[in-house]
């Protein structure tokens, strides 16, 4: 009876494949993916992305079921395009519709649309319509959360000055703040749609890909890193 | 500039103005034409959804009665009804004060009464406010129940939507409050539909068919056991539900999972040795109690594993050495920051969520019950707590007590430094029962063998709480009282003896005796036993009492009692035979010693016995007047019944009928 049962070591495989680029990828050209499975990442984005003529067509071309009414993304598409022209009203007013329990189960984005709505009277130097609206509107919702009171106070304070866009609180009246809302609206809308996840599956391996590396990089090991994500482009090990 | 401004927005709250004069949307909403109604609703949804106070407003204007008419009435086509419909669904979403307005403007027979309508998005609008409604406590429940079909159909609306069947299975799981309703909801089938929203795709969907599940097994064999042999698609139900329990899904989900199987389990449907028990959700649960998870999580997983271990030694063992858990447990007793009584909020639960778990987990296992004293701070904040204005944090810092105090040895050196027993004997005249009940179990415990410490006990003023406990209406608690006053008494001293038997008092000696509740009768018997010991103390009593004691001893002899209560009744007249003076009681009474001399020749061992040893006393040899006790004994028959039980095959009986007959023999 031999006491050992094996002596015999294989050469670790973390050393093979830090040795060269190319046996790595042969390993990662060995791997299968079907196609359908990329089709069906590159739906989702579209989707999720709001890309819906490009859907329509790939689900043409390509035959991938889009997995959501894709009437429902024209809905969003919408909404999107209001808030970021500015019609914060219009918006509201089809966020009911589609979604009528959306603004009651998102307080916190109904404030910042209603923000917005106050931000755009301020723009068109309407101040009666400002400070009504905010009488009516927003006065009560600062009341139940700090921050929201804060965040009101900020607006409002734009109020005080002949050029407001000039004020220490400008950054309201940029256009990028509209689109901040918009994407705080597409969050919302898309969790609320019963997806489990607001961030197209593409995003997330990506995001996914960048982590891994940042673990390996953290633990000092030699590895072919995809440098730009954009062309997949690997590099020779460092 | 800004300031003035700003203070004249914040000050306009719900002005009488507003309530007064309803606005023109709101007057519009009586409208006979059909466009105009239908902006109305419209601009009134678009007001109400995602504001409170214009919630509270519209509600004030005195809209329900006219939303609900319109929701309900068929002629004022699908988008009215929808966006009335819309209305409701928003308005509770609102504040609670809001939510009972709907409620109790009968809105819940007009929704019930749409979901039969032809318009699909009407009935899922409907449900969606149901499912709202029936999310607080004070919804009409049982209305759920009133329809025979009304179950079935909410099952079949399920297959139309996702909304639908995250409507649904939140309805039902609100609406199982009773065992009733949990047995009516599995002989609809709704376990099955459950099972197939538990591999839906979506966490939203499986989220309320756990919850359902959870709610249907609590406490219920049937309904656990329907649950656990459920088959769907090959698998069954326990199969599905466990691929819930994994790290990768959200804590809820993971916890509302583990509640379940704890049900499960506890409800006889799991033995505690199924993986799916103690391999998975007893390490869920332990997991779930550290300090990388939030406040609430820790609490919930922290209360349900006690009561997943609450009854099974193995589970409580295994939680005991997994992941360190006794010492997780104790950093819930050290809040963040001071803290100041009573406990409140954050602090409040989470001491009493660590109480029932250390309670669970030193039920049975002397070891670990010894682990659990020793960890720091905990004996320290359960004596703390004991004193705890919120009474549901004493009455789990008292259980946790309860389940420790049944290791006397490791409580004897604790309990020198924690001085339990004011706070303990302040509960025991706590008007909560379930408190009450608890901490007198408790003391009994503490006062067994407990010799060191009773002296501060007694001087806390324990005798009279006990007393006072041996006349409360519960019998449990009767019980609890004098078991206690026995313990006391045990191996006493004369004045305390004393100060027991006059608090206690003869005549509620005697109530005791004619208890309907044969364990009370034992124990008080016991109590006379342990008081009458030692010569000196026995021929004090019987001076004091010596009638009524024996009184008391015919009651029973003569009584309806089983044989458990006629031996310590016969063992309490054996220690009356040991005093001096005492023996006289004995000897003339012609009926007590008639009832000693036919028990000799009972048929239980036991009872005979405690016949001899009575005789063996009175007869003592070396005692000023045996001869003259012997020589009545002998008259009646007492030395003959002694020789025939020699040949006895009871070995204690036979060595005290040989000490009996030694009385008798001259040397």
């Amino acid at each position: 009876m031999s006491g050992n049962a094996s002596t015999e070591t294989k050469p670790s495989s973390k050393d093979d494949m830090a040795s060269s680029k190319e046996k790595w990828m042969e390993k990662i050209e060995a791997v299968q993916i079907p196609r359908s499975e990329i089709n069906k990442l590159i739906m989702n984005y579209l989707v999720t992305e709001g890309f819906k003529d490009a859907a329509e067509k790939f689900q043409d071309e390509s035959g991938t079921e889009p997995g959501v009414d894709l009437t429902t993304l024209d809905q969003r598409i919408k909404i999107l395009e209001s808030i970021q022209d500015g019609k914060i009203q219009e918006a509201v007013q089809m966020i009911n519709s589609f979604q009528p329990q959306l603004l009651d189960d998102n307080r916190y984005l109904f404030f910042h649309l209603q923000q917005q709505h106050l931000i755009e009277l301020i723009r068109q130097k309407n101040i009666d319509g400002a400070l009504k609206f905010a009488q009516e509107h927003l006065a009560d919702q600062g009341e139940e959360n700090s921050q929201v009171l804060e965040e009101l106070e900020r607006t409002l304070a734009l109020l005080a000055f002949e050029d407001p866009e000039s004020s220490p609180f400008g950054d309201l009246l940029a256009l990028s703040h509209r689109q901040k809302v918009a994407s705080e609206f597409n969050i919302a809308f898309l969790t609320q749609d019963c997806q489990d996840s607001s961030v197209s599956k593409l995003a997330f391996l990506l995001k996914f890909i960048l982590w891994s590396q940042e673990e390996m990089d953290r633990k000092k090991l030699k590895y072919p890193k995809m440098g730009d994500l954009a062309t997949a482009s690997i590099e020779d090990p460092k | 500039m800004s300031v003035a401004v700003m203070s004249n927005v914040m000050d306009n709250t719900i002005s009488s103005m507003e309530v007064e004069e309803p606005p023109q949307h709101v007057q519009d909403l009586y409208s006979d034409d059909p466009d105009k109604l239908l902006e109305a609703v419209s601009r009134l949804k678009n007001m109400v959804i995602g504001s409170n106070r214009q919630k509270s407003i519209a509600i004030k204007h005195g809209i329900l009665p006219r939303v609900l008419a319109l929701l309900g009435d068929v002629q004022w086509g699908d988008e009215i009804r929808r966006e009335s419909c819309i209305v409701l669904g928003s308005l509770v979403k609102g504040t609670e004060e809001n939510v009972r307005a709907v409620v109790d403007a009968c809105s819940v027979p007009v929704l019930i009464r749409v979901l039969s309508s032809e318009d699909a998005i009407l009935v899922e609008y409907s449900l969606t406010c149901l499912k709202t409604i029936f999310s607080h406590r004070f919804a009409p429940k049982d209305m759920l129940y009133s329809d025979p079909g009304l179950i079935r159909h909410l099952l079949s609306l399920m297959n139309e939507s996702v909304a639908n069947k995250i409507s649904v299975a939140s309805i039902l799981s609100d609406a199982c409050s009773t065992a009733d309703h949990q047995i009516t909801l599995a002989n609809h089938g709704v376990v099955t539909h459950l099972a197939a929203l538990l591999v839906s795709p979506s966490i939203k969907v499986q989220m309320p068919a756990v919850k359902c599940l959870t709610e249907m097994s609590y406490k219920n064999e049937h309904v656990s056991s329907v649950i656990a042999e459920t088959v769907f698609n090959g698998k069954k139900l326990p199969d599905l539900l466990i691929s819930l329990l994994s790290r990768d899904k959200p804590d809820k989900m993971q916890l509302q999972v583990a509640a379940c199987f704890t049900y499960l389990h506890r409800a006889n449907a799991l033995p505690p040795t199924d993986d799916k028990v103690c391999m998975k959700t007893l390490p869920c649960l332990v997991r779930m109690c550290s300090k990388e998870h939030d406040t609430e999580t820790r609490v919930v997983a922290a209360e349900t594993l006690s009561y997943l271990i609450e009854v099974d030694k193995e589970l409580q063992a295994t939680a005991a050495i997994s992941n360190r858990l006794i010492s997780t447990l104790s950093e819930f007793l050290k809040p963040q920051q001071i803290v100041f009584k009573p406990l409140t909020g954050t602090t409040a639960v989470m001491h009493k969520a660590a109480f029932k778990a250390f309670a669970s987990l030193g039920a049975n296992d002397e070891q670990i019950r010894k682990r659990i004293i020793e960890t720091e701070p905990l004996m320290e904040k359960v004596v703390e707590c004991l004193d705890e204005p919120n009474p549901d944090i004493a009455l789990a810092a008292v259980r946790c007590l309860h389940s420790l105090s049944r290791s006397v040895q490791q409580l004897r050196t604790t309990f020198k430094d924690h001085s339990v027993w004011k706070p303990l004997l302040k509960l025991l005249q706590h008007n909560r029962q379930d408190i009450l009940a608890v901490a007198s179990s408790t003391l009994c415990n503490l006062l067994l063998e407990f010799s060191p410490s009773k002296e501060p006990v007694l001087e806390s003023g324990a005798v009279e709480v006990l007393c006072n406990l041996t006349r409360h209406e519960d019998v449990g608690l009767r019980l609890n009282g004098i078991w206690a006053l026995m313990n006391v008494a045990f191996q006493a001293d004369q004045r305390l003896k004393s100060q027991i038997l006059v608090t206690l008092g003869m005549d509620q000696i005697f109530r005791l005796l004619s208890d309907d509740e044969a364990n009370i009768v034992m124990k008080t018997l016991g109590l006379l036993r342990n008081l009458l010991t030692s010569a000196a103390h026995i021929d004090h009593i019987m001076g004091l009492y010596g009638k009524q004691i024996m009184q008391a001893s015919i009651l029973i002899l003569e009584g309806d009692h089983g044989p458990e209560t006629k031996e310590q009744a016969l063992c309490m007249l054996s220690n009356i035979a040991d005093g001096f003076s005492a023996k006289d009681y004995i000897m003339t009474n012609d009926d007590v010693l008639k009832k000693i001399t036919s028990y000799l020749s009972h048929s239980s061992p036991k009872l005979q016995t405690a016949a001899v040893m009575c005789v063996s006393n009175l007869a003592w040899k070396e005692e000023d007047g045996s001869l003259e006790r012997q020589a009545k004994l002998k008259e009646l028959g007492v030395q003959k019944l002694l020789h025939s039980l020699i040949t006895t095959s009871d070995q204690n009986l036979f060595d005290r009928v040989k000490t009996a007959l030694n009385q008798f023999s001259p040397n």
